[in-house]
């Protein structure tokens, strides 16, 4: 058996099993342990950050700022030659084989350690959206107004309040807030619900880039609404020495290659850091790496174990009371679909809604080039946004009603905007698109005098900056994760196969905002202003890193995979607790909220009130 | 940044002249490639003639000394990639220690040590520690972690392995070979493309692509890019994407994996590299608060682009704005559509 251990390495019996130690397997060990209870976390990547349960300080992990091992050899990244996924729009055509349909790190502390940590809170409304939206369509002086999903429209998409409110969520996203360590400032962004405690740290120095776009922000007009408001971005990374010993960890640099990257000096919030630290030192955890699981063994209502490919190449079977799925949402639906009960079919389908409602935010970039050198390469990747966006009223409570530009009435449920410029990566992004992409056809830089010039001026690393827009995707069911048995993982399992294409919800939207995305940029004095991926290539696999749905939670059991605590209505111990139950998506960065919602599952599970530990 | 996803647009690629357009779909042989006519020509050059029985003694040789390339081959390698990055004021990819970069991918599973896949962390010691208490730059450097690579796992070693070696010559690689065909190594990709480049620079020029002017390679290398060299059908990619990818990272990529002589090729581009531990941001306990560094400022115009605080861009190349212009030509016709 492989010595790939963490934490109490004489444990053999566990109440409970997690699959998966990122942002929801993080923050349900925490929990749990801090609980009393006894659990073993499984975690199919390597460990980044040795020495994480030693009781002396919180050593350095192996993480650095290096373009190669990250974003061109994906040192922790899923690899696509070992676990390859398709990919199709239409549900009818055959998939085909794509090295990067959401390609996100599998290693100790989960995909989080490699985001740039945003971690803005849903608005109150998002959590009753589809009752909200009926209420705000039925009002008599809103007559003709449509939104595609809704109304007549209702059956293209699948939309449902979650089983709980804003309110109910609000003690578990401060406790997330206070675990993780997220900087902000409480009353900058003006959309932002109602919060019952300040971040736990102020914001750290703002980007360049961010204060060029605030200008171009503020200069910018939403008819009805007025100048946009920027404000500062929250995200879970240290702008104070944070934490306590032995865990305390130090304020960012602001090294810069943050997004895609680990965090060499510890300073962002990647569960293995916080919470993954946390429960490893409480002793009544052990987290097995570089441990794949491939099957849950279940009699159909019940599982008995989880089969799992060691390091050397092993199988073994890990036994517990209970078993919470937190691999993300594509992997947590194949491990069902993998699972068939001894009847045949997929562990916990009766609702036939395993792996359907998959959503990954709809970005849509608009950007431009500066004159000057932006040096998007130093900061914490984004320091500033806006939410006006997002189509909610103020405060978050309410959607909002616009006007389009012939006077009629439009609901437009975008999302946040970061303020975005390159890091600075002269072979994946630079080099690559000059010589590698459809550009070098047209610009003949593929080699020679050219590319080296073209190089040297460095127009996306050093002069481009722009906007990101993480709008809301409707969930639908053809969005879905299912089995392609034409091809295998290296564990000889069937690969994912996704079927993924948008909806008039989010492309109405889109359509709607991408004028004042521009004249943002614009406003801002940038030249060449474009919108990236342009129409014809939103039928490939999204570029957004999000990921939710699959494993939907619910009320009801004919149309949920879990019911509100998380647990599968088929299973009597097996539960999920990722961004993989959530009903919809929000139109912002959902890690705060996968935290905020396995933290609930799993205090639900412990029997112990918020932000007790 | 995102990765920008842009359109593909139709190649519009001159036709290859009738003399090379045989070579396009001919596997690397010599004698099949050349006509009767263009051998009698090409065999006054002793040396590329000579090149193919005696690959097979230089290779031993090569392995001998540690490396992958014979003589010959990286004689053509340096050339090539130095064609690709040219020199000019600022060194050239030969310069920037490209070759040396490929090289040590290619034979990363020949030593004893751990393979030189990922390098370790966290700290370089380019960059000193911050002084805490006053928020700059200590005096107090890391040690260079980066040199400690990081040991590969099972899995990780069967797909570098798979890289470099090929699907079908590493056990339990091939779970996908029936259903995709075998995945090509890196080294047989190196050695059938570089013997192509020197038999169409022959078949062009009379010689090896290494005894050319610098002009017959520009020649030679516009050629071989209009279709000489398939798309790998598992990769996708052709040679020259190859080289071309292995030419950045040799040029760009942290100076412990071979290349970027210097950290050179980073202030060809003017970024800084790696940064930690001092980063940007300083923050000192001090004051409570952040310092930012004077020369390297993250909230405010570079120095050298500020005149008595007036803003004086430094202009932008002809070559650099053509990439601006050209994404907006891709991107531009689809717009509020």
């Amino acid at each position: 058996m492989a010595d790939d251990l963490l934490g109490d390495r004489s444990r053999t019996s566990f109440e409970y099993c997690i699959i998966g130690s990122g942002a929801g397997g993080g923050s349900a060990a925490h929990v749990l342990t801090a609980a009393g209870h006894s659990v073993l976390v499984l975690e199919a990547g390597p460990n980044p950050f040795p020495g994480l349960d030693d009781p002396a300080p919180l050593q350095p992990p192996l993480h650095s700022n290096d373009e190669l091992k990250y974003a061109v050899r994906g040192w922790i990244a899923q690899d696509p030659f070992l676990e390859p996924r398709t990919f199709r729009s239409d549900p009818t055509a055959n998939a085909s084989l794509e090295k990067d349909v959401n390609v996100l790190p599998q290693a100790v502390g989960g995909a989080f350690q490699h985001a740039d940590c945003k971690t803005p809170r849903f608005n109150a409304v998002d959590f009753a959206l589809k009752s909200s939206m009926e209420a705000l369509l039925a009002r008599p002086e809103n007559a003709g107004l449509t939104v595609p999903g809704f109304g007549a429209d209702a059956a293209s998409a699948n939309f449902a309040d979650w089983p709980f409110g804003y309110d109910d969520l609000e003690p578990f996203y401060v406790e997330a807030e206070q675990v993780y360590g997220v900087q902000g400032l409480a009353g900058d962004n003006v959309y932002e619900s109602r919060r019952s405690r300040p971040y736990p740290m102020p914001p750290g120095v703002p980007m360049y880039i961010a204060e060029l776009l605030k200008e171009g922000a503020v200069r910018t007009t939403l008819p009805g609404v007025g100048a946009l408001h920027p404000h500062t971005y929250p995200a879970a990374i240290t702008s104070r020495y944070y934490g306590a010993a032995p865990s305390e960890r130090p304020p960012c640099v602001d090294c810069g290659l943050c997004s895609g990257f680990g965090c060499p000096n510890n300073a962002k919030g990647s569960p293995a850091v916080t919470t993954l630290r946390r429960a490893l030192l409480t002793g009544r955890c052990q987290l097995r790496y570089n441990a794949h699981a491939t099957k849950l063994l279940n009699d159909g209502h019940h599982v008995i174990g989880v089969q799992y490919v060691d390091a050397t190449g092993e199988v073994h079977v890990a036994v517990a009371d209970r078993y919470i799925l937190a691999a993300s949402p594509i992997e947590s639906a194949r491990l069902c679909l993998n699972s068939p009960p001894p009847g045949g079919g997929v562990l916990g389908n009766s609702s036939d809604h395993v792996g359907q409602n998959l959503m990954f935010h709809f970005q849509t970039n608009v950007n431009g080039f500066m004159a000057q050198r932006v040096h998007g390469q130093r900061g914490r990747a984004v320091t500033h946004g806006f939410s006006d966006f997002r189509g909610v009223e103020p405060g978050g409570q309410a959607i909002r009603v616009l006007t389009d530009g012939a006077g009629n009435k439009v609901v437009a449920m975008g999302g946040i905007c970061e303020f975005s410029a390159s890091q600075g990566l002269p072979i994946s992004e630079d080099g690559n698109t000059y010589a590698l992409s459809p550009l070098a056809a047209i610009v003949k830089a593929r080699f020679g005098q050219k590319l080296k010039n073209a190089l040297r001026d460095l127009p996306l690393g050093n002069h481009l900056l722009g906007l990101t827009m993480q709008a809301e995707d409707a969930p639908q069911s053809t969005n879905r994760v299912e089995l392609d048995s034409r091809y295998m993982d290296v564990f000889g399992q069937p690969v994912p196969r996704i079927t993924y294409a948008n909806h008039a919800y989010e492309k109405n939207a889109r359509r709607f905002y991408i004028p004042y995305l521009k004249q943002v940029v614009a406003n801002t004095g940038a030249t060449h202003v474009f919108v990236t991926p342009v129409n014809p290539l939103l039928v490939g696999p999204p570029s957004s890193r999000h990921v939710m749905g699959t494993l939907r939670m619910g009320d009801d059991a004919m149309r949920s995979v879990v019911n509100p605590t998380g647990r599968f209505w088929d299973v009597d111990n097996l539960y999920a607790c990722d961004g993989s139950v959530f009903p919809t998506s929000s139109g912002h960065n959902p890690t705060l909220t996968i935290f905020a919602v396995a933290l609930k599952i799993a205090h639900g599970l412990a029997g112990t009130p918020p932000g007790i530990v | 940044m995102p990765k920008l996803k842009l359109p593909r647009v139709a190649r519009t690629a001159e036709p290859l002249p009738p003399e090379l357009r045989r070579l396009a779909d001919e596997p690397p042989s010599f004698t099949v490639l050349l006509g009767r006519r263009e051998f009698l020509k090409a065999a006054g050059v002793l040396a590329a003639a000579l090149a193919v029985p005696f690959t097979g003694v230089r290779r031993a040789y090569a392995r001998a000394r540690g490396g992958f390339f014979t003589r010959p081959e990286r004689a053509t390698l340096e050339a090539l990639v130095d064609r690709v990055i040219p020199p000019d004021r600022d060194p050239g990819a030969r310069a920037l220690g490209v070759a040396v970069y490929i090289e040590r991918l290619l034979t990363a599973f020949d030593g004893a040590g751990t393979p030189p896949i990922f390098a370790g962390g966290p700290f370089s010691n380019r960059n000193p520690f911050p002084d805490e208490r006053r928020g700059r730059r200590s005096r107090r450097r890391p040690p260079n972690a980066f040199k400690q690579f990081i040991p590969l796992t099972r899995l990780q070693t069967l797909r570098w392995r798979a890289e470099i070696f090929g699907s079908a010559a590493v056990a339990g690689a091939g779970f996908n070979d029936a259903a995709l065909g075998p995945w090509v190594g890196l080294r047989q990709i190196y050695r059938d493309g570089l013997a192509k480049v020197d038999q169409v620079a022959v078949a062009m020029k009379g010689r090896p692509f290494a005894r050319l002017a610098r002009g017959d390679r520009d020649a030679v290398l516009g050629a071989l890019d209009r279709g000489l060299f398939p798309a790998d059908r598992r990769r996708g990619t052709t040679f020259l994407d190859v080289v071309i990818q292995h030419t950045l990272e040799g040029s760009f990529a942290a100076p412990e994996y071979g290349g970027n002589h210097r950290g050179r090729g980073w202030r060809l581009v003017r970024i800084e590299g790696d940064n930690q531990p001092l980063g940007y941001s300083i923050f000192s306990t001090d004051k409570n608060d952040y310092n930012e560094r004077p020369t390297n400022p993250m909230s405010t115009p570079n120095p050298d682009e500020l005149r008595h605080g007036q803003l004086r861009p430094h202009p932008i190349s002809a070559d650099g704005l053509s990439i601006e212009d050209a994404i907006l030509t891709l991107t531009g016709p689809f717009e509020n559509t």
